[in-house]
């Protein structure tokens, strides 16, 4: 198989830089923004996601106006001998909007209201400490090279070959041991903190990379030159001149790993790490339910859905964003 | 090229080594004592002291860890509590298992093997299909139908898939035999109905990725000069990207593609805990949790070596293929 | 697209389910069944062969459905249910239940002619007479020498995992293995026992072990021929002396045996040999288990569900008519309690408000319903030789707090709830419970696989935890001085894990201990409510309640009235 010269070039290059060429006057940032106004898929999923969010942090002032709260408990509307909601849809009426859950009778809605406040919390903050040290280490391993370079690589290269599930599962207990003596109780805050740490440790690689090889790119062209040499500082160059010239791919790879995060905190729940009762969580509450798939599908419906819609608002958001930034590959 | 090859394998060696001293350090920080239950009912704390000695678990880690290195390249004697003389590669006695990890990874490897590799093919295949497809067809509402799906996949947890899967087509419509594994060498079409189901599940997840990064790939290749070129020059569409532009898309696909399988092979938890079906990744998991450190090193050492082979395959593709990646 | 038919049937079967309406109906578990229990004192019942089973036809093949392994397949490191109930299949021991599965038991000698002759009526020496006929799987007949060997290589601590009752009684020492080395004297006997011919073999111990003729029921009482042990790796590869023996094992994915030709139904007063071969499966978890018995297509129709029919699944059970005669349930003697650890909860009254708090009715609810729980206020549960129904501290199913803050007078205790991360749920529904009693209630999560462990430590430090036991026979005698007799508490591996430690109940104990076995059983159950209402130790919760579900072609299946899981010693293939 013989391969051109000219096609080996994009192989880092997925989500390579804007190309300025505004023909108005309009900065890329306009330009982009203008884009993402006229696409329809953008507007619905960012839609979407502004509405999640919103209902995640009105959560108290939801709860207020429902009249029940995350931790309520309705046993008396559960069959005595299964513990299964009685009634139609899981439990679904005028009190209870979604439901009950099987086992503990809560309020399914209002701990779906309150879960998607965790998770969206641990997945935005996650996707932010990826981006914040991958973006600083690709920027510095693709600019300084050398040295520096080979051995952020190589971490990096370490870091792939752990595998994720394992390392997770064998982390999250020692870890806790670690801070919280055996009498007490270990807030939520620090599981949250966890696993962002989890995700951070984990997930920071592909921005790496993926920055690097923007970097490495960039870094011999005439503005860069110039900054050099009129002597400006390395942190200049780095955070002042590059820096800027990366907004396009971060702010994709950022979009496109939240959703991935919020999936990874429902698979991290799978091995029965993470949240743990009675916080409501979203990965928690889907895990559970899946269980009762043909005997409440009440309850793996509306949690299920939901993600679903999240996760896909996210994944959809990210491709419009993507679109909006590189015209190259729009329509 | 020679420098280049020795550079690589030095990297990763050490990346190797690394991981193993990784993972023993992560055993020894784990809450479980995986003496504690070997007498489940009544028990005797010196019994128990005592095990833990012949075990090997008292003595100094650094002296633990040579032994259980000293294991792998020499071979080396268990005592008789894990089954006496242990050959070369030792991977030493699993305290969960009761039998040696070799005998262990001997018959987990080629399960997850037999899931991942397939589920690979099809992924990529699916991916890639649906990717062109809507490149070639921008716009239209195949585009959109093949795009729509991808993203399901993409935001749908495996659990979920699974189980549904499992659901309608095993204990509903009983039109696949519930998820087993048997070697493709005995019985080719009971081994592929066993896990049909696993492939399914994987390739509706994965092959989402690759169809949005095939689609973007050849809309990149399509409007680059030599695609029209030649369109210009007359030559047929088919032959055009069929050969040209598929070509020049497919190569980053297939770097993502073997960091993916590489990354797959070690880490099938889900799946097979989905489908019940006892690889590698749930090996791992046991070990993980019943505090099963030879068990533990072996698994994580052999995803690592997948991951690493994979990582080095690419990177020597690309060398054979860029003079420049040898340089820098 | 596979898909879209996928996301069609998906969304009819959502639909149907959500749109019918779901209510609470359905006959409640019999839950009076009790144990009653004797030691067989004429030879017959002792003798072979077992009654034929109604309807039980020969050959097919028997699956058993598991997630994980059996953790032990040697006969001297069996341990676990599963590994218990699995055992009689391919291991003979001195003595063996004869059990109607309605709670009717009666104790036979097995490879023994009769359960023991207790020689001086001092319970201290003990003769056993083997039965003519009795043959391993090579066709070499069983005599003293190889149960005597089989006995001894139970000292050998490198066969970790198995029961210690006879290695302890016979060294008179929990230290057995320091007393008497296995691996030194291979050729030898552990102090005690005596092989006098090649039919009789006999123990002699210090003190009076009246109960000796229960622990040899287990299976660690089984024969093997010194030529045949293979140290550590017979545990995959057991050498048969029952009516199947091993012909195919992949640890963790199937277990095969096939009919043992050398096994004489006549020598056997309990076990058939109805299939041609059992098939355990191993790595479907309790959904997919229950779900393929329900598919009940190919060889699961021949199947039964060893992880029972998980509480998510109970409703869709009930409600299929085509399941009917096909489950099997039965409260089991597995008995659940809330333990109270006295060293750091010294105060009686705190102890016995727990007892008045506790809603039983919202842990079953959380747990999972009526259909796999029900309440229990004793000690021992119903399932004991001897049982008698007490309840200590009346409050009600649901618990009543303010009786609770009565006993408690103003004071709020703190205490510590160690719950495993598994069960999380259930640690929730006791924190909501008690602290409405007054209590103030910190949950502690321990790791599920670390939680047992942990909480067998003397100086662990919770305050109260769940505990389940299942005892190893049906009498008092293993169950309330192994929970609570405090001159047995050590460092670590306690089962007194309440760490209970008091004279005048100690003194119980040796006292019943010391009686003739069937005289034991009345005076357990006034001790069981003797150390609820003076002290208090724990709070006696639920006894589990098993439910199992098999394919229709599978027969013959029972759950054990001593341990409260399958039995497959009349287990048959509908043909």
């Amino acid at each position: 198989m013989s391969l051109s010269p000219e096609i080996v070039e994009p192989v880092q290059a997925t989500d390579p830089v804007p190309v300025e060429r505004g023909v108005v006057g309009r900065s890329p940032g306009q330009l982009a923004w203008r884009r993402l106004r006229r696409d329809r898929t953008a507007v619905i999923s960012g839609c979407t996601l502004l509405v999640l969010v919103l209902v995640a942090l009105a959560a108290p002032l939801i709860e207020a106006l429902y009249g029940v709260g995350p931790h309520d408990e309705f046993k008396h509307l559960l069959t005595r001998r299964g513990s299964i909601p009685l009634g139609y849809a899981g439990g679904v009426s005028a009190d209870h909007w979604f439901g009950i859950e099987p086992g503990t009778g809560r309020d399914i809605f209002i701990r779906m209201v309150y879960g998607l406040r965790t998770s969206l919390f641990i997945a935005l903050a996650s996707a932010l400490v990826t981006a914040a040290i991958g973006v600083t280490a690709g920027i510095v391993a693709g600019y300084l090279g050398g040295w520096v370079d080979a051995v952020i690589s190589w971490i990096t290269d370490f870091a792939l070959a752990l595998p994720f599930l394992i390392f997770a599962l064998a982390v999250m207990r020692p870890v806790e041991l670690r801070f919280y003596g055996p009498r007490e109780e270990v807030p939520t805050w620090f599981r949250v903190a966890v696993l962002i740490a989890i995700f951070a440790a984990f997930g920071w690689t592909s921005t790496a990379r993926l920055v690097r090889g923007q970097v490495i790119s960039l870094r011999e062209r005439e503005f860069v030159e110039a900054a050099r040499a009129s002597g400006a500082g390395l942190g200049h160059i780095l955070f002042r001149q590059l820096l800027p010239n990366l907004w396009a791919p971060i702010l994709v790879s950022f979009s496109l790993a939240v959703p991935a995060y919020v999936t990874g905190e429902a698979a991290l729940s799978f091995l029965g790490i993470g949240i743990v009762d009675p916080t409501p969580d979203f990965g928690a509450m889907i895990f559970r339910s899946i269980a009762y798939l043909q005997t409440d599908p009440a309850y793996v419906f509306f949690p299920g859905v939901t993600i679903f819609a999240l996760v896909l608002a996210f994944n959809l958001f990210g491709d419009a964003l993507r679109d909006a930034l590189d015209p190259k590959s729009s329509r | 090229m020679i420098r280049f090859l020795i550079k690589r394998l030095l990297s990763v060696s050490l990346t190797l080594f690394a991981v193993s001293v990784v993972s023993f350090l992560m055993f020894f920080a784990l809450p479980k004592d995986p003496v504690a239950g070997m007498c489940p009912k009544n028990c005797n704390a010196e019994r128990l002291e005592r095990v833990r000695q012949e075990l090997g678990l008292r003595d100094p880690k650094v002296e633990q860890y040579a032994a259980y290195m000293k294991g792998i390249f020499v071979g080396r004697d268990l005592g008789s509590a894990q089954g006496g003389k242990c050959e070369a590669p030792c991977l030493g006695y699993s305290y969960v298992n009761s039998e040696a990890v070799t005998d262990t990874l001997g018959r987990v490897l080629p399960v997850t093997l037999s899931i991942v590799i397939p589920a690979a093919i099809l992924w990529l295949l699916l991916g890639v299909g649906l990717g062109m497809l809507s490149a070639l067809r921008r716009g239209t509402l195949l585009d959109r139908l093949a795009i729509g799906f991808s993203l399901t996949g993409a935001s749908m947890q495996l659990y979920f898939v699974g189980a549904l899967l499992l659901l309608i087509f095993t204990y509903q419509l009983k039109l696949v035999p519930v998820p087993h594994y048997t070697s493709i060498l005995d019985n080719p079409l009971d081994w592929a109905s066993g896990l049909v189901l696993a492939w399914m599940a994987l390739a509706f997840l994965f092959s989402a990725i690759y169809a949005r990064l095939a689609r973007a790939q050849m809309l990149e290749t399509l409007s680059e000069d030599f695609v029209r070129t030649a369109r210009a020059k007359g030559l047929a569409k088919r032959t055009v990207y069929g050969r040209h532009a598929l070509r020049a898309a497919i190569t980053p696909l297939v770097t993502i593609a073997g960091l993916d399988v590489g990354a797959a092979l070690g880490g099938t938890v889900i799946t097979e805990t989905t489908f019940g079906i006892q690889g590698l990744g749930r090996t791992a998991v046991y070990a993980v949790r019943g505090g099963d450190l030879p068990m533990i090193m072996a698994t994580v050492l052999i995803a690592a070596v997948f991951v690493v082979v994979a990582n080095f395959v690419v990177d020597l593709l690309y060398a054979a293929i860029d003079p420049r990646v040898r340089l820098s | 697209m596979r898909s879209k038919v996928a996301a069609t049937a998906a969304l009819v079967l959502v639909i149907s389910a959500a749109c019918s309406k779901t209510t609470d109906e359905g006959e409640e578990v019999d839950q009076t069944r009790t144990a009653t229990g004797v030691i067989a004192t004429d030879p017959k019942d002792s003798m072979g062969p077992a009654a034929e089973v109604p309807g039980a036809t020969k050959g097919g093949t028997f699956t058993i459905i598991r997630e994980n392994k059996i953790s032990h397949l040697d006969p001297q490191r069996v341990y676990s249910f599963a590994g218990l109930m699995n055992a009689p299949l391919y291991a003979r021991s001195l003595t063996t239940w004869k059990d109607d599965g309605k709670g009717n038991l009666t104790l036979v000698g097995d490879l023994a002619e009769t359960p023991g002759t207790n020689v001086n009526k001092d319970c201290k020496v003990w003769e056993y007479k083997v039965k003519n006929g009795v043959k391993f799987e090579d066709g070499t007949p069983i005599t003293s020498k190889e149960i005597a060997y089989g006995i001894a290589r139970s000292f050998d601590p490198d066969l970790t995992g198995g029961p210690t009752y006879v290695q302890e009684w016979l060294a008179d020492s929990a230290d057995y293995d320091t007393k008497w080395d296995f691996k030194a004297n291979k050729t030898s006997l552990p102090p005690g026992l005596t092989t006098p011919d090649a039919k009789t073999v006999k123990f002699e111990f210090a003190r009076a072990r009246c109960d000796l003729p229960f622990a040899l029921s287990l299976p660690s009482s089984a024969p093997l021929p010194p030529a045949k042990d293979t140290g550590v790796n017979l545990d995959n590869q057991p050498f048969s002396s029952g009516p199947y023996k091993i012909t195919k094992h992949t640890p963790g994915v199937e277990l095969v045996m096939e009919r043992n030709e050398h096994w004489d139904p006549k020598t056997d007063p309990v076990r058939h040999q109805y299939p041609e071969r059992f098939v355990w499966t191993f790595g479907a978890d309790p959904d997919a288990g229950a779900n393929r018995v329900i598919a009940d297509t190919g060889g699961d129709a021949a199947a039964l569900a060893f992880n029972g029919v998980p509480s998510s699944l109970v409703s869709k059970v009930e409600a299929d008519a085509t399941l009917k005669g096909r489950t099997i349930t039965s409260p089991t003697p597995s008995a659940w309690r809330l333990t109270i650890n006295t060293q750091r909860v010294t105060d009686l009254a705190v102890r016995q408000a727990l007892n008045y708090a506790i809603d039983r009715q919202g842990l079953i609810t959380v747990y999972g319903g009526t259909t796999v729980a029900s309440p229990l206020t004793t000690l021992m549960p119903p399932a004991t030789i001897g049982y008698k129904e007490y309840d200590a501290y009346p409050a009600g199913a649901t618990g009543n707090p303010e009786k609770a803050k009565e006993v408690l007078a103003g004071k709020a205790p703190e205490l510590v709830l160690g719950i495993s991360d598994d069960s999380t749920e259930l640690g929730t529904q006791l924190k909501t419970n008690l602290e409405k009693a007054g209590f103030k209630i910190t949950v502690k999560t321990i790791p599920a696989d670390a939680k047992l462990d942990e909480t067998k430590k003397k100086d662990n430090p919770w305050d109260i935890w769940l505990d389940q036991w299942a005892a190893d026979w049906p009498s008092g005698a293993a169950i309330l001085p192994v929970l609570f007799d405090g001159r047995s508490i050590k460092a670590e591996g306690n089962s007194n894990t309440s760490y209970f430690n008091n004279d005048a109940i100690n003194a119980e104990f040796d006292r019943v201990l010391a009686m003739d076995p069937s005289a034991q059983a009345s005076e357990w159950s006034k001790i069981d409510e003797k150390i609820m209402k003076e002290q208090a130790p724990a709070v006696p919760l639920f006894v589990e309640v098993a439910y199992y579900l098999h394919g229709s072609k599978a027969g013959g299946v029972f759950i054990s009235s001593v341990f409260g899981y399958p039995a497959f010693v009349n287990a048959y293939v509908k043909q």
